[in-house]
């Protein structure tokens, strides 16, 4: 036993040491990296895969294909951007004040929408992004067509306004974390277990007492605050919004990172974000000027060529793949499963005592 | 108390548009024991099923938990009354393993897990009451089907029911298989639990069944011990084949 419990400490030290390794390139890339178009892609990753993430609560791991998350975010920047220019309100603020209206409208709109199912909810997400867009385009309290710019002025936190790009990669990067550490936990909560059983089959989930109701008002709540909270993200970064941040093609972009990560895992988006948004960005630097959209065709191929080839998604086929067990094994000295869960088990024994 | 049935239905009738599923059914379910509900394809038992457990509304008629009303319950507050189920077509949660499928279970119910270690420690004993705990890390997807048949059970028990039902639950074993579901349900019987089952396997009902309640054509034909109900000869006509002597199909 003790020597299990050794194994299972250097286990646990070997993967925080592989993880803040990872953490420390992050936090060390603008040190060293200068080009603001490299600090652009980069803030582009964290605010796209944590919109991913939000998605992914929603399609990964309940089920439920949305198509609306533009729509989310969207919303959310318009929120926290009236608020600023309008009342005056400090942007922090109203940060939160557009998370929480997101946040209803969303629960209000999808609480009589759940009684539809499968790709019936999809469609009214559609429609949903859709209303909004158009409402926008034609209320003049939201600016119109013309969209609504944020003031510009000195560098301020307070105000979460600067020149460089810098400030906007650390609270972006710190964005993603938090977001992707409140989906970790989510996954393991009973909540976690409620959605995908959901997802699995909604007979069996009322068999054991969920109402797949109320879960699934709760995760659009959930999924719909933190696209919000990227929206104003959003649109502290650019400092100006129009409806076009709501058309439906930003929609499916906030789903192809989950889908090529791996829809399944919390961890998918930032797979597939780190992946698809410096392919995407690529293409369009390089081969745009040759002809018109052809970049956007080649990123079509890789995307139908992971989708026909890796369904599962990037991380689908990674954890069954050799170079998992390579790394878990070789590098990271990851006990057998049943050492770790001795172990666990003792531990909360302990606790009880 | 004892005296009050667990589950009782009176007069439960349900019509799907033109076509009754089932007409004017009316039995008890005797706290502690094993009621058997048996009947040819079509006569009505899992549709009677589904009305008892709350995945349908009957359309006349009441139904009882141990006196009290609860006809119009939705099927996801049965777990809080401590009654469970299983599906006669299994429905395992296909992309999660074996110990996940417990473990979501643990989370509901009346005595819900209140954090993940204690839901993870009450899923791995009833894997091992179970005997899938060896095979906890597969995805359920990934299990043949008396596997599966456990694991319906399992998720079942994970709810801590006192009543637990179950449909078919042995269909598709073999002989061996189904001696070993017969002494688990016995087993889940004996630790407290009344059980409720529709089965076509006659061995399983008359060795587990202290009643049973014969179905045809949505109609109630026959209710008395195992003995009693084989030997009735309408029921032999309907069900069993007019010889007695082909009974043990």
């Amino acid at each position: 036993m003790n020597n299990n419990v050794k194994a299972v400490r250097a286990y646990r030290r070997n993967l925080s040491i592989a993880l803040g390794l990872i953490l420390l390139v992050f936090v060390l890339i603008p040190v060293f990296v200068k080009s603001p178009y490299v600090l652009n892609v980069f803030v582009l990753i964290f605010y796209m895969s944590t919109l991913s993430m939000a998605w992914n609560l929603l399609g990964g791991m309940t089920g439920q294909n949305s198509l609306g998350h533009a729509a989310y975010m969207g919303l959310g920047a318009y929120a926290s951007c009236l608020l600023i220019t309008k009342a005056g309100a400090n942007p922090w603020l109203s940060a939160l004040f557009a998370m929480v209206a997101v946040g209803l409208v969303a629960g209000v709109i999808f609480y009589p929408c759940f009684i539809l199912r499968g790709p019936y909810f999809t469609l009214v997400s559609i429609a949903f992004g859709e209303a909004m867009r158009q409402f926008i385009i034609n209320s003049s309290f939201f600016g119109r067509a013309s969209g609504v710019g944020l003031p510009f002025g000195k560098d301020s936190l307070l105000d979460f306004r600067f020149m460089s790009k810098v400030p906007y990669y650390y609270v972006g990067l710190v964005m993603l974390l938090g977001i992707y550490l409140l989906m970790k936990k989510i996954e393991r909560s009973r909540m976690g277990y409620a959605l995908r059983t959901i997802r699995e089959d909604e007979d069996a989930a009322a068999a054991i007492g969920i109402n797949p109701t109320k879960y699934k008002v709760m995760a659009v709540v959930v999924s719909a605050m933190v696209a919000a909270l990227v929206g104003f993200f959003y649109a502290s970064y650019i400092r100006y919004i129009d409806p076009e941040l709501m058309v439906q093609a930003k929609s499916t972009e906030s789903v192809l990172p989950a889908v090529v990560g791996g829809a399944a895992y919390v961890e998918g988006p930032l797979v597939g974000g780190l992946i698809m948004i410096p392919l995407s960005e690529f293409l369009r630097a390089h081969f745009s000027a040759m002809l018109p959209g052809i970049n956007m065709l080649m990123y079509a191929v890789v995307l139908i060529t992971v989708i026909r080839f890796r369904p599962t998604g990037i991380l689908g086929w990674y954890m069954h793949s050799k170079a998992k067990d390579f790394i878990d094994v070789k590098v990271l000295k990851k006990p057998p499963i049943e050492v770790l869960e001795a172990v666990e088990l003792e531990k909360n024994r302990g606790k009880e005592a | 108390m004892a005296n009050t049935p667990i589950i009782e239905v009176q007069h439960i009738t349900k019509r799907f548009k033109g076509l009754t599923a089932v007409k004017d059914v009316s039995f008890s379910i005797r706290e502690g024991g094993i009621t058997g509900m048996i009947g040819p394809n079509g006569a009505g038992k899992s549709t009677t099923f589904n009305m008892i457990c709350g995945y349908y509304p009957p359309t006349e008629g009441r139904i009882f938990f141990r006196g009290q009303d609860i006809t119009s319950k939705k099927a996801y507050d049965y777990t809080n009354m401590k009654i469970a189920r299983t599906f006669q077509i299994m429905k395992p949660l296909k992309n999660l393993s074996v110990l996940e499928n417990v473990v979501a279970s643990c989370y509901f119910g009346h005595a819900a897990a209140k954090n993940e270690h204690e839901a993870r420690e009450r899923a791995i004993d009833i894997l091992q009451f179970t005997g899938l705990y060896e095979k906890r890390h597969i995805l359920s997807k990934d299990m043949g089907t008396p596997d599966q048949k456990r694991l319906e059970m399992a998720r079942a028990l994970a709810t801590k029911p006192e009543l637990l039902f179950l449909d078919e639950n042995m269909a598709g074993l073999n002989p061996a298989e189904t001696e070993a579901a017969i002494e688990l349900i016995r087993q889940i019987n004996q630790s407290g639990v009344t059980i409720f089952l529709i089965e076509h396997i006659m061995q399983a009902v008359v060795s587990l069944c202290e009643s049973v309640i014969v179905l045809h054509h949505g109609e109630k034909i026959a209710e008395g011990t195992p003995g009693q109900v084989m030997n009735d000869p309408y029921v032999m006509e309907v069900y069993l084949g007019t010889k007695g002597g082909a009974a043990y199909a």
